[in-house]
């Protein structure tokens, strides 16, 4: 990623994707980059829940679903879309709080809330 | 003593003491400190002002990595790339969230929109990071053990005072948390 390509995209078309994303995020599995919440011992279950509700627009049930696999599991992969896209989310995450990387999609069969392969 | 934050007509209110407000204040402007950085000499103005820093490294403080994270787990290059173009922003975001919260402390009363409880959670919850490192948190049960020490009375040392204000940050942060939730149902 150069900088010029980054900071290419004009403002509306970067809000036009962020809101894409937020929707269409579950539906796409078919490109190849995640975002990946990993567990910490000091972020509140109920504030990753909230930041979930509210900054990817998931419904309550599926926010606290993510949560927990984040808690039990170590790691859940939230979101997905290209790469451009997830490095936003993790922009947005790390804003929070939350501890968020980016990682290639390994094949495309995962999904978000079915639980992420754990890598090295 | 403090009161829990509570979503009402007034929107989303708690209570400080001037004392707890004092302590938060300090706790905030610590943050602050950390993320500010000295202005460079010589520094590309241009790339200043497109939010670029091309001569950022990955932070040495346990805590402040723990604010700015690598955003790739096994390419410390790649992670470096995306520092560059997007740190000095998460930073600036971050002061402001800080800011905004240490400057709503000058009354007792805290009167927040859903917008600046957000805003509010932020600085708080990036202030109980902070404390976490200091207080060498590193899973569940070192949390556990914090979170037992409750009594003020317990509070000899620099580490169990510590403990106690975390304990303290978490508390107010599980309040607020609560009332976010509680305006975003009554919201939809």
């Amino acid at each position: 990623m150069s900088p010029s390509v980054a900071y290419g995209t004009d403002i509306d078309e970067r809000t036009k994707a962020a809101e894409q994303s937020a929707t269409d995020v579950l539906s796409a599995p078919d490109i190849p980059w995640n975002l990946v919440i990993w567990n910490d011992p000091v972020n509140l279950m109920s504030y990753v829940s909230f930041v979930f509700q509210s900054y990817f627009g998931y419904s309550e049930s599926k926010a606290h679903k993510l949560m927990m696999e984040v808690h039990k599991k170590g790691r859940s992969i939230v979101a997905h879309g290209s790469k451009e896209q997830v490095e936003q989310h993790a922009v947005a995450m790390h804003g929070f709080g939350l501890w968020a990387t980016v990682e290639k999609a390994a094949n495309g069969n995962e999904t978000p809330g079915k639980g992420g392969r754990q890598r090295g | 003593m403090a009161k829990a934050f509570k979503y009402g007509l007034k929107g989303i209110t708690g209570y400080l003491e001037p004392a707890e407000r004092d302590l938060l204040r300090g706790l905030l402007d610590d943050v602050i400190s950390m993320l500010e950085q000295d202005v460079r000499e010589n520094e590309d103005p241009l790339a200043a002002l497109i939010g670029l820093d091309m001569d950022v490294k990955q932070p040495s403080d346990r805590a402040l990595l723990r604010l700015l994270p690598n955003v790739m787990k096994d390419d410390d290059g790649g992670s470096l790339e995306f520092r560059q173009l997007t740190e000095r922003s998460v930073r600036e975001n971050k002061i402001g969230a800080l800011k905004a919260a240490a400057m709503g402390l000058d009354k007792d009363d805290l009167v927040l929109t859903p917008e600046s409880a957000t805003r509010w959670s932020m600085a708080l919850n990036d202030v109980r990071l902070v404390l976490a490192e200091r207080l060498d948190i590193r899973d569940e049960a070192d949390a556990e053990h914090i979170h037992s020490m409750q009594d003020w009375s317990q509070a000899e040392d620099v580490e169990s005072y510590l403990a106690l204000v975390y304990n303290f940050t978490t508390w107010l942060q599980e309040s607020l948390v609560q009332a976010m939730m509680a305006a975003r149902q009554a919201k939809s």
